[in-house]
């Protein structure tokens, strides 16, 4: 029986995975690096180790450290939420080996489906369809260009460069025509080689109009694996998803079925154990294709999580611990939808911004989660990524839930740091996503020149009238006002609390 | 009372009415409510609670759904603008500088890269022009705001 957990993460999928150890009656120890000190999820663990060191190589990256770190806790297992370690086979190798138990599918499998090539590989033979392409593996630049250059007038354009060993959608790049191939060759491959350590690169064939469909699979040791239905991720930009629903909108039983059986397939083909994402391309003729298999929990489980009432990181402790899993027959119930909040500036091409999180009031009410790393009075840095929040509502319809989503959307204040929450609200109003019409190019058809936000004259000056008023009042030297930006809160007033707790 | 603010990088004045109480302008009025909250009556009749927070000189006000970002401009102070100059958007590291001194560039050519938040960003001419100065080479790490390169516009 598994006692102590340690959570090799940081931020939100922390906060996450160290609640539900919470829940489950397990203690945690977190790491953290010396400039994560402080945060919200340091604050959620039992103990927190310090890690050394002043990069993300130095501190999350290294496996030695972090063993070491659950080895001196006396800690029985590893999460290693998404991201960082979670999907190194030599790191899950590392933990086994350590002694301690490893909340996450084998190292065979996080190898087999890892790497790309061998994914598609071992998928065809499980009789999984792919989608057409190539790999391209050579060490030198140059010989790399000409063997990816060819490889390109093969699979022919629309195309799409991928990093071999990528994600997130870093080293990737769509490529229209052959003129711009060579610009983009090399910077997917520098990108590849400054993430992944690893040039390696996929060229496949881009299918413009397509749905980005993903089946959540759960597997545990005892032979059952099962799929917790699907989540549309179609709505994307610069290939990061900021929109996921659950179910697919414009999904059927038969083709859930279907999807269902390919993914169970495909998790069965690498022996897989634990909780696993296998996303698939849904082109408009129906057909379906393996994209990858994510082998870890991912950022959008919550909308599988409200519309199956399973809680998937609970089942990957229990699994992990050796026992069945608890949930029994796919029920669907309403809809989810999750949308993803990021310190970043839509109106100036979704560059990532920096600051202060001066004021921090997310939405409440019947049907809303909010998982984050974050509260009122931290600051966004460049250090790691500018995700600080996820949204998540749930109800008993589709229109409801984007209703609801419009609403907490409205409801939600950040002020100090430019943040995507507009944009995710006229998102909420596209013609596409209303009528659940969505594919992976929605975001680039709908703003191909780039998105700024509709406001009416009366509410510009209203805002501007605001701040006039508010810097007329003096608000801005009111302790209630301030905070962030190095400015010290003033004292708590007693009546503050005191209406809090008797409201 | 005279405010000058920065709207979406127009310099807009501000000259506040006094109401019973609090403030007018352009048909809009504005109470103080508690908090940092401001009750707001619109021109065109809406009404909603606004949430204000200065940094630095910034006002940031939320307000109906929308969030702004909205210096306000010290009296006498001019705005802001580095002559030519290419800044960086973000902290973050030079990974490749693509033009010299001297260099004639056209407007949307990429000067130089930039990696932050483990991203690529591409720095590039907002006009066509000369290159006059590179500050910055790659590997360098730079803060957010410092001149990165100095392009003269041709006429």
């Amino acid at each position: 029986m598994m006692k102590k957990i340690l959570v090799a993460n940081r931020g939100e999928i922390a906060c996450r995975v160290l609640r539900a150890c919470r829940e489950a009656g397990l203690s945690t120890v977190a790491v953290c690096a010396p400039n994560d000190q402080g945060t919200l999820f340091t604050e959620l663990a039992d103990e927190v180790v310090l890690l050394e060191g002043d990069t993300i190589a130095t501190t999350y990256l290294d496996q030695s450290q972090i063993i070491n770190a659950a080895c001196s806790t006396g800690t029985d297992g590893i999460h290693p939420g998404f991201g960082f370690l979670s999907e190194r086979a030599d790191f899950a190798q590392a933990v086994m080996d350590a002694g301690l138990v490893w909340i996450g599918p084998s190292p065979h499998a996080i190898e087999q489906m890892g790497d790309k090539m061998t994914a598609r590989k071992t998928m065809k033979a499980a009789g999984v369809p792919v989608i057409p392409g190539e790999e391209v593996e050579t060490e030198d630049e140059a010989e790399a260009l000409i063997a990816l250059k060819e490889a390109a007038e093969r699979v022919g354009y629309p195309l799409l460069l991928k990093a071999s060993s990528g994600g997130g959608g870093k080293g990737m790049r769509a490529v229209t025509s052959p003129d711009a191939f060579e610009e983009a060759a090399v910077a997917a491959r520098r990108e590849a080689v400054a993430a992944f350590g690893d040039g390696r690169i996929y060229v496949e064939r881009l299918l413009s109009g397509s749905k980005h469909i993903e089946i959540q699979v759960l597997a545990d040791r005892t032979g059952t694996t099962v799929h917790l239905g699907e989540r549309e991720c179609s709505v994307q930009r610069r290939h990061q998803k900021v929109f996921e629903e659950a179910p697919g909108p414009t999904m059927n039983a038969d083709l859930r079925e279907a999807m269902g059986a390919a993914a169970v397939a495909a998790a069965k083909a690498v022996d897989y154990e634990g909780a696993g994402t296998v996303e698939f391309l849904l082109a408009p003729s129906g057909e379906f294709f393996f994209l990858e298999m994510n082998t870890r929990i991912q950022v959008e489980h919550p909308v599988t999580e409200l519309v199956t009432g399973v809680d998937i990181v609970r089942e990957q402790l229990r699994i992990a611990d050796g026992q069945p899993m608890s949930c029994g027959d796919l029920h669907l119930r309403g809809h989810a939808i999750e949308v993803r909040l990021y310190a970043e500036d839509p109106a100036n091409g979704f560059l990532p911004a920096i600051g202060p999180l001066t004021v921090f009031r997310p939405p409440e009410g019947p049907g809303v989660r909010l998982d984050t790393g974050v509260r009122e009075g931290d600051e966004v840095t460049p250090n790691y990524d500018p995700m600080l929040a996820k949204l998540i509502v749930w109800a008993p319809s589709r229109d409801e839930a984007l209703e609801r989503m419009r609403r907490a959307l409205d409801e939600f204040v950040v002020l100090g740091t430019t943040t995507n929450v507009r944009f995710l609200r006229e998102l909420c109003d596209n013609e596409d996503v209303v009528s659940g019409a969505t594919t992976t190019t929605t975001i680039e058809d709908t703003w191909p020149n780039g998105w700024s936000p509709l406001q009416r004259e009366a509410l510009v000056n209203a805002a501007v009238t605001s701040a006039a008023a508010a810097e007329s009042f003096g608000m801005h030297r009111a302790s209630t006002s301030s905070g962030g930006a190095g400015q010290a809160d003033g004292p708590v007033s007693p009546f503050a609390t005191l209406s809090r707790r008797y409201p | 009372m005279q405010h000058r603010f920065n709207v979406n990088g127009d310099e807009v004045e501000v000259t506040l009415t006094k109401t019973d109480d609090g403030w007018a302008w352009e048909g809009a009025t504005v109470n103080q409510h508690t908090r940092g909250r401001l009750h707001v009556t619109m021109a065109d009749g809406r009404t909603a609670l606004a949430h204000a927070a200065k940094v630095g000189d910034v006002w940031w006000v939320h307000l109906d759904g929308h969030t702004f970002a909205l210096e306000r401009m010290e009296p006498g102070a001019s705005s802001q603008q580095h002559g030519g100059g290419l800044v960086a958007p973000m902290p973050g590291k030079v990974l490749e500088t693509l033009v010299e001194p001297g260099d004639e560039v056209q407007a949307g050519q990429a000067l130089m890269v930039l990696e932050a938040m483990k991203m690529e960003h591409r720095i590039v001419a907002a006009h066509d022009g000369t290159v006059t100065a590179v500050h910055h080479q790659a590997g360098e790490q730079v803060a957010q705001g410092a001149v990165l390169l100095e392009l003269e516009e041709t006429n």
